[in-house]
């Protein structure tokens, strides 16, 4: 009992990050119509930074992301305006090659410059971990769980509240419509461009202290986040929240009763199940699209 | 003319490459390095060919086509120990097991439009990868599995290689441009160019779309156990490796994607490319060029390069602009009887010429049909019927449901509740190309033909059923050809045959798209706005060949807002408000209805001398109690041709 509970807890744990990570990638999706392959190697990027950052100065790698958030904000604004922005009108397989040429671009000049070996941050409390009876709470997961409900948060109430957040959120549904009104269509996808890197910002740098990294670890992770999109059902945000969580749990579980080994494969069947019964995933829907242009 | 004569100069290209490829190693036995090198980038080649039938032709990207590489390696490796014989006679094997994942992966992932295909093509890699590493027992996991070295001589190792690498190349290239020339292959360009409007001429796109997947893994799996022979070591992580999925989508992306050689002649380059890059630059930068270039292949030369050169050569040698001339479209040609529906159409439209009466049996039933977005409700218990033989008009102020309606009687959407029945068999269930097969047909509110293919490849891409014989007959054969070419005489735009549908004006797109759903051979035509958008000429036009049809025993359900069109040409007239039929009835009296006009000109408006005729407590009266609050929402605007 006290082994589900504890699988459980730390699937929620680890559920909210994913569910950060993979809500600026569906994001993205939901406005664009992009799929941006890039988002693994933007973790691994700041995931980098965020180490250098540490073992540098010794600043808290979590509490690094009060910069590498910001500055992925400004990377994903520059990226999007300059080298994305060429592809609008385009298909989405279109961007989805543009963005895996650019993966494997960040990759290969991690490669190059910081070396192809495995890498974590290990703050003090790395090992550490709180208590509530018999389960403990291991505090990076914790703190990083504590920091993706902040930036989760955070997300939510720009785009619920803010005039920017009605913007990309009615460009997501009708962009002619929305561009008629007003909204400029390139500025307000550089925004969410920008807003959906900007996740990857706390995103890396929890990542650099839960799990440990290599250059080519993006592959690992943007399946995963595409998994739980997929999953989900592309372009929608509380979809991307259901299938954090369902990976967060499918993970744990196979851990704690079968393997660690084979918990990203247990998730990639869940997957496939649900595919099987619900072609759209959990939360999609078919639009009609006889008209559009 | 053009096409014609750059064909058989591809494919004499092609074949003298062959040649001079295979009489290599026997003037050069020995050169074992440039051997390797060829034989890697025929490897390539043939992976990136394959791939091209499903992510080229069909336009979905699969970004871990290496992954059937890897499972061919395995499986051939695995089953040549086990058995205790040479790899080369099991690596067919490969190609089956290739074959059955894809099958398996493709008809849980393919069954929706969509992206979630490359996601899964992503994971697949990574899932063979840790299967390959934790299956210890089948596998020996990471440690890998070494093969016995091959049995002849060393001096020559290599040319049993390259020869079996330049064969499997050669098949695969030939089974590419078997598939590209056959219905299939124009139904998988159809798919990727508008995958809704494929299914909507008859087009199985599922079944198109998994045939492709499965097309674009066998060859793959079977140089995936040559291969395994070749290295004779083999390991997760390079069998089942992520550089070599990218090579394969840089080479067809580079060659060009969706050509029949293109993705043949990027193998070569990327192939070779990497080869002087790793030799001149040392492997650990082999990433961050191959990720540069497919960033710079992306931005700057999207098509690839042999389209690229071809549009470059079509440039210096362009053909004289022949301008679409609209007489050439006014002048009627005969009108043919379309196919199965002729014989018994003509004798009908003898006994009864026109002006349907309620005699005629029901064709097209639509029974309390629903349909709600979130909180809207388009279509609110619907019933429409449209009997054999007539003309039947769907009127009714924009957004009260019309299209909808019809995207549920086609199936491009499911209803939430309701029947539709099509001559006595409910098909509210079937898929869209079902009930093409069936002979339902429709048109499109903004025209959505194939804008890159000919005006005939258009017109020979409908399916009008699902059989294998003809899904893998030749894309325009003869009989079909000559169809085509009727029907487009028919609609007066013969000879617009070879032109790009895209560079046809709005009316003649409309024209072509008519004739393009007339080759399904449909007992019912559904016109989406036929007239919207063109030049009162062609309106004309179009309304006679509608009349033409319809005598030769074509059913038609049309909706327009053209008025004095549809009362001039339909009859009955049914009347659409706010999700449901408010009016039905012969056009006249439609005409007169206080309910339509009401329900298209607001609660205010009066026919003149309405006053008199019916006194405004009738008009308003009525009105009221059916569409409260209509005249904020139906602007005037929509009163005449629009």
């Amino acid at each position: 009992m006290t082994e589900l509970l504890q699988a459980l807890i730390l699937g929620l744990l680890i559920g909210g990050v994913y569910a950060l990570m993979a809500s600026g990638l569906s994001l993205i999706f939901g406005v664009m119509n992009i799929i941006n392959v890039a988002q693994g190697a933007f973790l691994i990027l700041v995931a980098m930074f965020t180490w250098w950052l540490w073992k540098s100065t010794g600043v808290d790698p979590i509490l690094a992301s009060v910069v590498t958030t910001p500055l992925m904000f400004g990377f994903g604004w520059v990226l999007y305006r300059t080298v994305i922005s060429r592809i609008r009108g385009s298909s989405t397989s279109m961007s989805v090659l543009l963005t895996f040429g650019l993966a494997l671009t960040i990759e290969g000049a991690l490669n190059v410059t910081a070396g192809n070996k495995f890498r974590s941050a290990t703050p003090s409390y790395f090992e550490e971990s709180y208590h509530l009876g018999s389960i403990s709470l291991p505090k990076p997961q914790v703190y990083g769980f504590v920091a993706a409900v902040l930036v989760l948060s955070a997300l939510y109430v720009v785009l619920a509240h803010t005039w920017a957040g009605r913007a990309i959120r009615a460009s997501a549904q009708n962009p002619s419509g929305a561009a008629l009104v007003g909204v400029g269509a390139t500025s307000t996808a550089a925004l969410a461009f920008a807003l959906g890197t900007s996740t990857a910002g706390v995103g890396g740098s929890v990542l650099s202290v839960l799990y440990p990294f290599f250059p080519a670890s993006h592959y690992d992770w943007i399946s995963r986040l595409l998994g739980i999109i997929v999953l989900g059902g592309m372009g929608s945000l509380p979809g991307a929240l259901a299938g954090a969580l369902v990976l967060g749990l499918a993970e744990t579980l196979t851990a704690t009763y079968w393997s660690l080994r084979w918990s990203t494969l247990v998730f990639y069947l869940v997957i496939l199940v649900v595919l099987l019964f619900r072609p759209q995933g959990i939360f999609g829907t078919r639009l009609r699209e006889d008209v559009v242009a | 003319m053009m096409l014609l004569r750059r064909v058989p100069r591809g494919h004499a290209a092609a074949g003298l490459v062959f040649v001079l490829l295979a009489i290599y190693p026997v003037f050069y036995p020995y050169a074992t390095y440039y051997q390797t090198v060829l034989l890697q980038a025929f490897l390539l080649s043939l992976q990136a060919v394959s791939w091209n039938i499903v992510s080229g032709y069909a336009g979905y990207v699969s970004l871990g086509h290496s992954a059937y590489l890897g499972l061919g390696s395995y499986t051939t490796a695995i089953l040549a120990l086990h058995w205790g014989v040479n790899p080369l006679l099991v690596a067919p094997l490969g190609g089956v097991t290739a074959v059955v994942i894809a099958l398996a992966l493709g008809v849980i992932v393919l069954r929706t439009r969509g992206h979630a295909f490359v996601i899964i093509t992503i994971a697949l890699l990574l899932a063979m990868q840790i299967v390959a590493t934790n299956w210890r027992s089948l596998t020996k996991g990471s440690d890998g599995i070494t093969l016995e070295l091959p049995t002849w001589s060393r001096d020559i190792q290599n040319v049993p290689f390259y020869y079996a690498f330049l064969l499997l190349l050669a098949l695969t290239v030939l089974f590419s441009a078997w598939i590209r020339r056959t219905k299939f292959g124009a139904g998988l360009v159809a798919i990727r160019e508008d995958e809704g409007k494929a299914s909507a001429i008859g087009v199985n796109t599922t079944r198109y779309k998994v045939l492709a997947y499965v097309a674009s893994t066998f060859f793959i799996g079977v140089a995936g156990g040559v291969y395994a022979y070749f290295l004779t070591f083999l390991n997760p992580v390079g069998a089942f490796s992520i550089l070599a999925s990218v090579m394969i989508v840089l080479a067809a992306l580079a060659g060009g994607r969706g050509t029949l050689y293109g993705p043949a002649v990027g193998g070569f380059i990327v192939s070779i490319g990497g080869e002087v890059a790793t030799v001149h630059g040392g492997s650990s930068s082999r990433v961050l060029i191959f990720g540069v270039a497919l960033t710079l292949v992306v931005l700057f030369m999207p098509s690839g390069l042999l389209p690229t050169v071809e549009g470059w050569w079509r440039r210096r040698h362009a053909e004289t602009t022949e301008y679409t001339d609209q007489a050439g479209a006014l002048a009627a040609g005969a009108v043919t009887a379309p196919g199965r529906a002729a014989a018994p159409a003509l004798a009908q439209a003898l006994l009864e010429p026109t002006g349907v009466e309620s005699a005629e049996p029901v064709l097209l039933d639509v029974r309390k049909v629903s349909k709600r977005f979130g909180g809207l409700v388009a279509v609110d218990g619907a019933d429409l019927t449209v009997r054999r033989g007539s003309i039947t008009a769907l009127i009714g102020p924009n957004g009260s449901g019309k299209t909808t309606l019809f995207n549920l009687v086609t199936g491009a959407m499911r209803a939430d509740s309701g029947e539709v029945w099509l001559d006595g068999r409910r098909i509210d269930t079937m898929a869209p190309w079902q009930r093409g097969h069936l002979g339902l047909a429709r048109t499109f509110q903004t025209t959505r033909l194939f804008k890159s293919m000919t005006v005939q490849q258009n017109l020979v891409a409908p399916l009008p059923d699902s059989g294998w014989r003809r899904m893998l007959a030749s894309a325009v054969s003869g009989s079909e050809a000559d169809r085509a070419r009727e029907l487009l005489d028919f609609v007066g735009l013969g000879r617009f045959a070879h032109r790009p549908a895209g560079s046809l004006s709005y009316g003649q797109q409309k024209l072509v798209e008519l004739a393009q759903v007339l080759m399904l051979e449909p007992r019912i035509v559904l016109l989406d706005e036929p007239a919207g958008g063109v030049n009162p000429s062609l309106v004309g036009r179009l309304g006679d060949i509608v009349r033409d049809l319809n005598r030769q025993g074509v059913t038609f359900l049309v909706v327009e807002h053209n008025i004095p069109m549809v009362l001039e040409l339909c009859d009955p007239v049914v009347v659409f408000s706010r999700g449901s039929s408010i009016a039905e009835g012969p056009p006249d009296r439609i005409r007169e209805d206080p309910l339509v006009l009401d329900a298209y000109l607001g609660d205010e408006w009066r026919p003149p001398g309405a006053e008199v005729a019916a006194g405004p407590d009738a008009v308003t009266g009525t009105s009221v109690e059916v569409t409260p609050g209509r005249s904020a929402a139906g602007p005037p605007a929509e009163r005449g041709s629009s």
